[in-house]
């Protein structure tokens, strides 16, 4: 290591992918560092339909992608066996589904390797009643709900466990180059303090997705991205027990998956500019609850908790092969490529990972690992197919079986529940506290499910937030994380963003019953800017 | 089946004000609704009118009149007489008010620490107005209540200027018999606990014990009993040695519950009839006349003929309107025109705010009853009260509870006139 590197590598993004790779390069022997601009996983990996994609999706538009998706979906179900909820999924036909596809689709589908199974119709209804009757074929495949939050926080730990460290609310501002233009050190900025540290390093890793072009311009190299918005809804219950996808090729409106005690209908794929303004549109709800009722009658007049929208870190194809443009971000391969930006643009130890999907996020990993340690010297064997993550403290937060037994443990129908949608204990919260000290509501949110239900937070956001203040007041909150009114605010405003594009029916009652609690009884409009300091308790 | 002089439908304030003023003056009476409403969600004080800028509610009633297509635009001369039969109905209740539309609008500390401005309080939340004059602030919670942040409050209310304020604020916790197993408690819970006397009076001396020395006002979270409420009100304020006040949090608002049952025992009293749980599921109509309402009841419908139908089924809140996908508003029962900003965008970008949406509603003519765009009455034995009006923003405006009470009164003393004259 050159004098003055305080690490090998630094891994420029807390997606799945940054933190796969954090932790592909800690298991071969190599220092790392990770920085994250916002919280993990609060990108592309945290918004997204929930999916451990069997690879069927993409036999014919994308037959690599469907490869990787289908031997990844091995390992995931081997090494985070507790991040996966083994719902199956099926391919159905509707009327308006191309008969040419669906013929080909299981010849396809062997040729990658996915298998399937025709499955009766009857046999079909049975198992999802509120299924659309004019379905007319249905294939099983090997597909499964696949939580993101919890993936990418097991693949950190483990990482940590290697002794690789990873700092979120730390924003890249810039690159040290040495005079051959290769990279020495990546500058960085805490976004919530403004404090700046440089890393020197010896190589850079750029797992920024969607953003990674923004970050390849501050090294001085050339990476065009062409990010896909996705846009999804969130529905108050389950429709089907297993992933529903359209036997067609890859359209909007296409895929049904439940999570948890929700579901999500996916996905719109806009090419867009700018990954930071994923707003949904009208237009693109109209498009999917009408291609949603094509797999579900009646959907359209469910209750729609949410809508949100991912930036699918696509890349432009001209830059990685050379091949023609295509228009549409759906013709773009889903494959991951690695970027070596000291052979492309000068730009020495930078690498930057596109494409890809998180079903494959350790694959992508891997690959730029295997390139980054070969330019290291390091010669150290992958093993991150072969070594489970972490089994989380306790049990998993996030399957509401689990969380039931544990109140049931914990004391019964009296349980010290602070969100009562999604049965979020006080010892959780508290315990969600301890291990990060400077999160935001919006932050246990993720590590939680804190106000993910129906009420969107109504009842929990004042709960949690006067336990932020307790804490704060103990002086067992980080300095840096918001005070409990900031936080507040801020929360309450990110649940209005996605209730907003769906604001009728229950769920604008809802948002009218939340302004009636907050601004008519707790007063929220009045609330100071920031809490007080700890004088006036006893 | 059953026929009534009026049908009102809906049990929120302006529902079961109408009913029970109706009910009062000798008119038959039956209150339809599909569910409990306003009142088990909010604080249970009566906000007439409190705009920005406004030093009394009767200033404020004023401020609001002056905006065309404010329903004090058309009603402010009722305010007062409305608030005074109002307060008529509940004296001698648990639930009496204290305050009136000429004392100046008083900051009032919330459960979570933010100022509201209030001048008309129930008796139990009344000692929260009036100059501090060097007293302090007490605000006294309950353990394993989860709605209750006394701490959080207290660092809010130091953080934020309030002018004239106590001279002091501290928070205490009172851990109360029998509680120290039990977590999932609300409001109500607690509630239905003080009314027990054995229960109540170690509760209350627990929560005496926390009280530093000093001249405090005190803060409680509005849990002081249902059926009992005025007694353990006036037991707390002995034992604790000081003026003692509600302050509602999350719901079950048990001021509001409080308030519900006393309208309720008034309107059965008076001999009105009261179904609450089915939703109207048909309307018959004989040209711009309603002859009958259907409700759900078990296994069959129930017909509710009448003279006059009064709507108080209230806003999106309350579900007496409804929206579409597609910005596509429906009135529920009668199917109503309803009127909603033109801005293109419903809502603002701070959750804390008003939204632009929130003054939506049904426009009405003098007599209150529906119009269409060119103001002709879209039902003529139809009135409409209450939260379904078009042109307030309730909660910016804190308006909701005069409006209700006033609308609810306008009709009540027409169409008692009216079966006065038949």
């Amino acid at each position: 290591m050159p004098a003055g590197a305080e690490v090998d590598v630094v891994v420029i993004g807390g997606g799945a992918t940054g933190a796969g790779v954090l932790r592909d390069l800690a298991m071969r022997g190599l220092s790392a560092t990770l920085v994250e601009r916002g919280d993990f996983a609060s990108g592309t990996s945290g918004r997204y339909h929930g999916l451990l994609h069997s690879g069927a999706r993409y036999v014919e538009s994308d037959p690599i992608s469907a490869r990787h998706c289908i031997e990844e979906n091995a390992v995931l179900r081997r090494i985070a066996p507790g991040t996966i909820e083994p719902t199956g999924g099926y391919f159905v036909a509707t009327p308006d589904d191309p008969d040419d596809y669906l013929d080909r689709f299981p010849a396809a589908c062997a040729k990658a390797g996915i298998e399937t199974e025709p499955v009766p119709l009857d046999e079909l209804f049975r198992a999802e009643p509120l299924l659309s009757r004019e379905i007319r074929a249905a294939y099983r495949v090997p597909d499964a709900a696949l939580e993101p939050w919890e993936l990418v926080d097991g693949t950190l730990n483990s990482a940590r466990e290697h002794g690789a460290t990873a700092h979120r609310y730390r924003a890249v501002i810039g690159f040290e180059r040495d005079a051959d233009g290769s990279v020495a050190a990546v500058m960085t900025r805490d976004t919530r303090t403004g404090e700046e540290e440089t890393i020197a390093c010896r190589a850079v890793v750029s797992a920024a997705g969607a953003w990674a072009g923004q970050i390849a311009e501050l090294a001085g190299a050339r990476l065009t991205m062409s990010p896909g918005k996705g846009s999804m809804l969130i529905f108050n219950r389950r429709f089907s027990t297993a992933v529903i996808n359209r036997l067609a090729p890859p359209g909007d409106g296409d895929i049904l998956v439940p999570v948890h005690t929700v579901c999500i209908l996916g996905t719109t794929d806009i090419t867009g500019e700018d990954p930071d303004d994923a707003v949904v549109t009208e237009e693109e709800i109209s498009a999917l609850l009408a291609d949603g009722e094509r797999l579900v009658p009646g959907i359209s007049g469910a209750r729609v908790l949410r809508a949100y929208a991912g930036s699918r870190p696509l890349y432009d194809a001209d830059e990685v092969s050379g091949a023609a443009s295509h228009d549409e971000s759906r013709e773009i391969s889903r494959a991951h490529h690695v970027i070596d930006h000291g052979a492309r643009d000068g730009v020495g130890g930078l690498w930057s990972i596109v494409g890809g999907k998180l079903t494959t996020y350790r694959l992508m990993a891997r690959d730029v690992t295997d390139a980054v340690a070969a330019a290291l010297g390091n010669d150290a064997p992958c093993r991150t197919a072969d070594e489970p993550l972490p089994e989380p403290a306790g049990h998993s937060p996030y399957w509401l079986g689990d969380r039931l037994a544990a109140i049931e443990a914990e004391g019964g129908g009296d349980a010290d529940l602070v969100c009562e949608c999604e049965l979020v204990t006080r010892q959780r919260l508290a315990d969600a506290l301890d291990r990060r000290a400077d999160s935001s509501l919006d932050d246990l949110r993720r590590t939680t499910r804190l106000g993910m239900g129906p009420c969107q937070g109504a009842f929990c956001m004042p709960r949690a937030a006067a336990m932020l203040d307790a804490r704060r007041a103990d002086g067992r909150l980080h300095p840096a994380a918001p005070d409990a009114n900031v936080a507040l605010r801020s929360f309450a405003a990110e649940r209005l963003r996605g209730t907003r594009p769906i604001a009728w029916g229950d769920q604008l009652t809802e948002l009218f019953l939340t302004a009636g609690i907050f601004r008519g009884t707790l007063g929220t409009d009045a609330l100071p800017e920031h809490t007080g300091g700890d004088d006036a308790a006893s | 089946m059953p026929r009534a002089d009026v049908v009102v439908i809906g049990a929120g304030l302006s529902g079961l004000a109408c009913a029970a003023e109706l009910a009062g003056s000798g008119a038959s009476v039956f209150l339809a609704a599909k569910g409990m409403a306003s009142t088990h969600w909010t604080h249970g004080g009566l906000d007439v009118a409190a705009p920005d800028g406004a030093s009394t509610s009767r200033d404020g009633i004023a401020r609001l009149a002056g905006s065309a297509g404010h329903p004090y635009a058309r009603m402010s001369d009722h305010v007062a007489d409305a608030v005074a039969a109002h307060r008529a109905r509940l004296d001698g209740t648990a639930v009496a008010m204290v305050g009136d539309l000429d004392m100046p609008l008083a900051p009032i500390p919330t459960a979570l620490g933010a100022l509201r401005p209030a001048a008309i309080l129930p008796m139990g939340q009344g000692a929260a107005v009036g100059p501090w004059e060097g007293q302090g602030l007490l605000l006294l919670g309950i353990g394993h209540f989860r709605d209750s942040w006394v701490d959080y409050a207290a660092r809010n209310l130091t953080a934020g200027a309030w002018p004239g304020g106590p001279a002091e604020i501290r928070a205490v916790t009172a851990d109360l018999p029998g509680l120290d197993a039990r977590n999932n408690l609300n409001a109500r819970t607690l509630a239905v606990l003080f009314d027990d006397p054995a229960w109540r009076a170690r509760a209350l001396a627990a929560m005496a014990a926390v009280v530093p020395p000093g001249a405090w006002r005190i803060g409680v979270p509005a849990v002081l009993g249902l059926e009992a409420h005025a007694e353990i009100h006036a037991h707390a304020q002995e034992v604790l040695g000081g003026a003692v006040f509600e302050m509602p949090s999350l719901p079950p608002s048990v001021p509001g519950v409080r308030l519900f049952d006393e309208l309720r025992r008034r309107i059965t009293a008076a001999g009105g009839r009261i179904q609450v749980g089915f939703d109207v599921v048909e309307v018959e109509r004989d040209g711009r006349r309603v002859r009958a309402i259907h409700t759900e009841a078990a296994s069959r419908t129930l017909r509710l003929a009448a003279d006059t139908f009064v709507l108080a089924t209230g806003g999106i809140a309350g579900e007496g309107i409804r929206a579409h996908r597609g910005r596509r508003l429906e009135e529920r029962v009668f199917g109503l025109p309803v009127t909603a900003p033109n801005d293109s965008e419903w809502f603002s970008d701070d959750p804390m705010q008003p939204h632009p949406i929130e003054s939506l509603g049904i426009d009405v003519d003098d007599h209150l009853r529906p119009i269409d765009p060119t103001g002709q009455p879209v039902l003529e034995n139809v009135r409409v009260i209450g939260s379904s009006l078009a042109g307030m923003r309730y909660l910016e405006q804190r308006c909701g509870d005069g409006v209700a009470i006033t609308s609810a009164h306008v009709v009540a003393r027409s169409l008692a006139a009216r079966s006065a004259a038949a």
